[in-house]
C-alpha cells in the first residue's frame, strides 16, 4: 500500500430539496488498498458513488480520483477506472459478449484474453441475452465490464448482490489480486462479512455521515467479544446492561448472549453475585457485531 | 374483479386521459372559435369526393365541422390509442416489466386480474368520453355555436364503442401472446388502415362493399352525428369487444408467463444458424456495438422499418394507381373554383396529382412518420437509458455527454432522413405507376422539408429529455407541441387573425410555398434546420447541466 491517495472526497455535501444525503464527507482512499464502504440502506454509499462518479453533482464539496478534480477531469479519469454501479441495470436485448463489446469500444479496445480470463473464473455464458440471465449472472458480467480494462481504480455499489457463495470468494481473490498489483478498490457494501475478508480498511456512513475510518485489523483489536452465560435462574438484562462495556444484550429463560468490551473479571463479578453460572462460553465478536454496535453508540448519541 | 388492481390501474392512467382530453377540448374550443369567423358557404359547393377524404358532410357548418375534427378524427385517434396504450399494457406490460409474477404470487386467478385491468379501462374511457361530449356541448353553448339537429351523444356512443374495440383489441393479442409490441402494433395498423380506407374507398367504384372489413367504418360510416345512433354498427362493435375479452382471458389462462425476458427475434435465430450466423453476426452483433449511433440505431430499427416501410408503400406507392383509378369526371367541380378557395383547404387541389399527394400523404402523414421515429429516439435517448438505469454504466466509459448527446441526435437525424427517402421513393414510383408525370425535383423538396420540420419536434423531444430526463414529459411534450402547432398551423388558412401568427409553427416552413408544385424553398428549409440546430446545442448544454436520474 503506497500512501498516495487514489481517491479523495473533501467536505462532499449533497442535499435533495430538505433531504440532506451527504453531509461534508472527507475521506481517502490510499492507492493500493481495498476499502469497503459499509452502511445500511440509504446511509449514503451509493450519493457518494454517484458524486465521484459525476453522475450526480454535489451541492458543496469536491472529490478527486488519482489527483483529478472528478468533474472538470470526469472523462479523463474514467480512462484509469472500472465501474460497477449498484441495482446494476444493462441492455436487455444484448447478449454478454455484445455488452462487453460495446464497452470495450466506447474504451478504445480491451484486452479479450484478459475477458476470457475473468468469464472462466465467474462462470458466465456470454452469448445468452442479458435479459436472459439470472440477477447473478447480470451481475457477473458487470463485474468483468469493471475488471477488463485493468483498471487502477474500480469502484463498485454493492458488487456481490446476487452472487453465490463461490462466486463471490472467487470475486474477493479477484480484489485481492487488484490491490496486490498497487491499483484500488473502493466498494460499498452492507454484508460486512465480505468486506471483513477483503478489506484492509472500513469506512461507515451513518444518515449521511463518515462515523469512522479504521482498518479492519484494528477493529477486530478493540477485544470486544461475543459472550454466552447459562445461569440458574432467570436473567434479566438490566442487571447486565448496567455493566461498563456490554452492548446488543438478549436473554433467554436462563440465557444471556451479549456483546462485551473490557476485563472480563467485571461482568463475571456482577453475574456471579446475582446467580449461580453454570456454563460460559465466549469467542471473538466479528465485525458485524462491532459494526451493530457502532450504530448503536451512534442512535444512543443522537 | 379485484378493486385494488382496479384502483391502481386507475390510478397508474387517469393522469394520461385526463391530459388528453384537456388538450382535446383546447383544440375544440379553438377550431370552433376559428371556423365561427370564416364564411362556410363554400364547403357545400366542395366536390363529394374532396368532403369525402377530408371528412366532411354536404351540409356542413361551423358546428359539424370542427365537432367532426376534433371528436370524430383527432378526438377519436386519440381516444382509440389511449385505450390500446392501455389494454396492452394490461397484462403484457406487467409481464415486460417482469411485475406480472409478483402480482399472481397473491391468492388470485389470472382472470381475475385481466377483469380487474379491463373494468378499468372500460370506466376511463367511459369518463374521457362523457367529458368529451359534456365539454363539446358546453363549447358550442359558450361560443355561440348551434349543434341543432346534431346528436353528439349518439356519436360519442359510437365513440365509446370504437375506442373499447382498440382497447379490448388489444388486450386480446397482448393476453394471448405477452406481447406488448405486437398488440401496440397490431392495433396502430387497424387503426390507421382502417381509418384510412373509410375516407379512400367510397371514392373508388365497387369498392364499397369491402368498407365492411374495416372496423372505423363501424364508427363514422352510418354519420352518427346527423342520423343518430345506429344499433348495427353498435351490435357489431360491441360483439367484437366480447370476443376479444373471451380471446384474451383464455389466452391469458393458456400459456406460460413471460419473465422479464426479452424474446427470440428472427435475427437472434439467423445468429445461431451456422449458415447464416458470419452475416448476421456482424449485422445484429459486432456492426450494432460499434458505437453509440449504431447501437441507438439498431434499437429503434422497428420503428424506422414501420414508418419508412408505411410511407413508401402505403402513402406513396399505392396511391399513384389509385388516383388514377378514380375517374377524372369525379374532379370536375375543382375547375369551376378559385384558387383562393382551394389553399384555404390547404391547397390539395385534387385535379393534380400533386394536389391529391399533398392531401393524401404530405400534409400530415409524412410529419407524423417522422415523428413517430425522431420522437421515439430523442425521449428514448438520454431519459430512456435514465429510467433503464443504463446511462450511468454508459457515462463510465471515458466520453463526454456531449458526445452521447450528439450521437443520438445524429442517429435521429438520419433515421429521419431515411423516412423521407422511403416517402421520396414511394411517391416517384407510384407516379411512375399511375403516370403522373410529377416533378421528381419536387418531390424531393417536399420529403426534405417533411424531414426537417419532423425532425424539429425529434429535437424537441431530445431537448426536454436533456433538460428533464422524464421520458413521458419529452414525449408527450412534443406530441403535444406538434398537434397545436399544426392545427394552428391549419387554422391560419382559414382565419386573418391566425394568419398573422402562422410564422411561429414550424409547419409553416413546410408546405407553406407548395414545394409540390414550387419546388425547394432554401429559406423555408434554413429556417427549419436552424431550429434542428439550436435544439440540439440546447440538449448538449441542458445534459452536461444536471444530475442523472435513476429509474422512472
Amino acid at each position: 500500500m503506497s500512501d498516495q491517495a487514489a481517491i479523495q472526497i473533501q467536505g462532499l455535501t449533497k442535499h435533495y430539496g430538505k433531504v440532506r444525503a451527504l453531509e461534508n464527507l472527507d475521506l481517502d482512499i490510499a492507492t493500493g488498498e481495498v476499502f469497503g464502504f459499509l452502511g445500511p440502506n440509504g446511509a449514503g454509499k451509493t450519493t457518494t458513488i454517484r458524486a465521484i462518479m459525476d453522475e450526480i453533482r454535489p451541492t458543496s464539496g469536491s472529490a478527486s480520483i488519482l489527483g483529478m478534480d472528478t468533474h472538470a477531469k470526469s472523462v479523463q479519469i474514467r480512462r484509469h477506472i472500472g465501474y460497477l454501479p449498484g441495482d446494476l441495470a444493462m441492455y436487455p436485448g444484448l447478449t454478454g459478449k455484445d455488452t462487453l463489446t460495446y464497452f470495450a469500444n466506447l474504451r478504445g479496445g480491451v484486452d479479450w484474453g484478459y475477458v476470457a480470463e475473468l468469464q472462466d473464473r465467474l462462470e458466465v455464458d456470454l452469448s445468452k441475452k442479458v435479459g436472459d440471465l439470472s440477477s447473478g449472472n447480470r451481475q457477473k458480467i458487470g463485474l468483468i465490464q469493471a475488471f477488463m480494462s485493468k483498471p487502477e481504480v474500480i469502484i463498485m455499489d454493492e458488487p456481490s448482490s446476487g452472487l453465490d457463495p463461490l462466486v463471490q470468494r472467487e470475486f474477493q481473490a479477484m480484489m485481492r489480486e487488484v490491490a496486490d498489483e498497487g491499483r484500488t478498490v473502493f466498494l460499498s457494501s452492507h454484508t460486512l462479512s465480505e468486506v471483513q475478508r477483503v478489506a484492509d480498511r472500513v469506512g461507515i456512513i451513518r444518515h449521511g455521515h463518515l462515523v469512522t475510518v479504521e482498518t479492519v485489523a484494528a477493529l477486530r483489536s478493540k477485544g470486544m467479544r461475543r459472550v454466552e452465560l447459562e445461569l440458574d435462574a432467570h436473567a434479566d438484562a438490566t442487571v447486565f446492561e448496567a455493566v461498563p462495556g456490554v452492548s446488543d444484550v438478549s436473554v433467554g429463560n436462563h440465557h444471556v448472549i451479549l456483546s462485551f468490551e473490557g476485563q472480563m473479571g467485571e461482568l463475571l463479578k456482577v453475574a456471579a453475585d446475582r446467580y449461580g453460572i453454570v456454563n460460559i462460553s465466549t469467542q471473538e465478536a466479528d465485525l458485524e457485531e462491532i459494526f451493530l454496535t457502532y450504530y448503536h453508540d451512534e442512535k444512543a448519541a443522537v | 374483479m379485484l378493486a385494488s388492481i382496479f384502483l391502481k390501474t386507475v390510478l397508474d392512467r387517469w393522469k394520461g386521459w385526463l391530459i388528453a382530453l384537456v388538450s382535446l377540448l383546447g383544440l375544440l374550443v379553438l377550431a370552433m372559435w376559428a371556423y365561427n369567423s370564416i364564411d362556410l358557404g363554400v364547403y357545400a359547393g366542395l366536390p363529394a369526393v374532396y368532403r369525402s377524404i377530408i371528412g366532411i358532410s354536404a351540409d356542413a357548418d361551423v358546428g359539424s365541422l370542427s365537432i367532426n375534427a376534433l371528436v370524430a378524427s383527432y378526438g377519436a385517434m386519440t381516444l382509440a390509442a389511449m385505450a390500446f396504450a392501455m389494454g396492452a399494457a394490461s397484462i403484457a406490460g406487467e409481464e415486460r416489466k417482469g411485475t406480472l409474477g409478483l402480482l399472481l404470487a397473491n391468492p388470485r386467478s389470472r382472470t381475475q386480474v385481466l377483469v380487474s385491468k379491463a373494468a378499468a379501462l372500460v370506466l376511463l374511457t367511459t369518463l374521457s368520453v362523457l367529458t368529451l361530449w359534456a365539454g363539446t356541448v358546453a363549447t358550442a353553448a359558450v361560443l355561440g355555436v348551434s349543434i341543432a339537429g346534431m346528436d353528439v351523444g349518439a356519436l360519442c356512443f359510437h365513440l365509446l364503442l370504437n375506442s373499447l374495440f382498440y382497447g379490448f383489441l388489444a388486450l386480446a393479442i397482448g393476453g394471448w401472446t405477452g406481447n406488448r409490441g405486437a398488440a401496440i402494433g397490431t392495433s396502430t395498423a387497424v387503426m390507421v388502415v382502417s381509418f384510412f380506407a373509410v375516407g379512400v374507398l367510397p371514392l373508388i367504384k365497387g369498392a364499397t362493399p369491402y368498407l365492411k372489413i374495416f372496423p372505423w367504418h363501424y364508427f363514422t360510416g352510418n354519420d352518427p352525428l346527423l342520423r343518430g345512433v345506429d344499433w348495427g354498427d353498435i351490435g357489431v362493435l360491441f360483439a367484437a369487444c366480447v370476443v376479444f375479452a373471451v380471446v384474451a382471458v383464455v389466452g391469458v389462462n393458456r400459456r406460460d408467463l413471460k419473465s422479464q425476458s426479452v424474446g427470440t427475434t428472427m435475427l437472434d435465430r439467423l445468429r445461431s444458424n451456422p449458415m447464416t450466423e458470419k452475416f448476421v453476426g456482424r449485422l445484429a452483433g459486432s456492426a450494432r456495438v460499434s458505437g453509440i449511433w449504431a447501437k441507438t440505431a439498431s434499437e429503434y430499427q422497428v420503428h424506422l422499418i414501420i414508418a419508412g416501410a408505411a410511407m413508401f408503400l402505403m402513402m406513396g406507392v399505392m396511391l399513384g394507381p389509385l388516383y388514377a383509378a378514380i375517374p377524372a369526371e369525379t374532379f370536375a367541380a375543382f375547375d369551376s373554383f378559385p384558387k383562393e378557395m382551394i389553399a384555404l383547404f390547404g391547397g390539395g387541389n385534387m385535379t393534380t396529382p400533386e394536389g391529391f399527394y399533398q392531401l393524401e400523404t404530405f400534409g400530415m402523414m409524412l410529419p407524423i412518420a417522422v415523428m413517430v421515429v425522431a420522437i421515439a429516439i430523442g425521449a428514448g435517448a438520454l431519459a430512456g437509458e435514465e429510467s433503464n438505469r443504463t446511462m450511468g454504466l454508459l457515462l463510465a466509459n471515458p466520453i463526454k455527454r456531449s458526445r452521447v448527446v450528439l450521437a443520438k441526435a445524429w442517429t435521429m437525424t438520419l433515421f429521419s432522413m431515411l423516412v423521407g427517402f422511403a416517402t421520396f421513393a414511394g411517391v416517384s414510383v407510384g407516379s411512375v405507376l399511375g403516370r403522373l408525370g410529377m416533378n421528381i425535383g419536387n418531390i424531393a423538396a417536399a420529403c426534405v422539408l417533411g424531414m426537417l420540420v419532423g425532425l424539429v419536434f425529434g429535437t424537441l423531444a431530445l431537448a426536454l429529455s436533456a433538460g428533464i430526463g422524464n421520458k413521458k414529459t419529452a414525449v408527450f411534450g412534443a406530441i403535444g407541441a406538434g398537434i397545436v402547432l399544426h392545427m394552428f398551423n391549419g387554422l391560419g388558412a382559414i382565419s386573418n387573425t391566425v394568419a398573422d401568427f402562422v410564422a411561429l409553427s414550424p409547419f409553416h416552413y413546410y408546405l407553406g410555398n407548395d414545394p409540390l408544385n414550387n419546388g425547394m424553398d432554401w429559406g423555408n428549409a434554413a429556417v427549419l434546420a436552424a431550429i434542428c440546430v439550436l435544439l440540439i446545442g440546447m440538449s448538449v448544454l441542458l445534459f452536461q447541466r444536471r444530475d442523472l436520474q435513476q429509474g422512472d
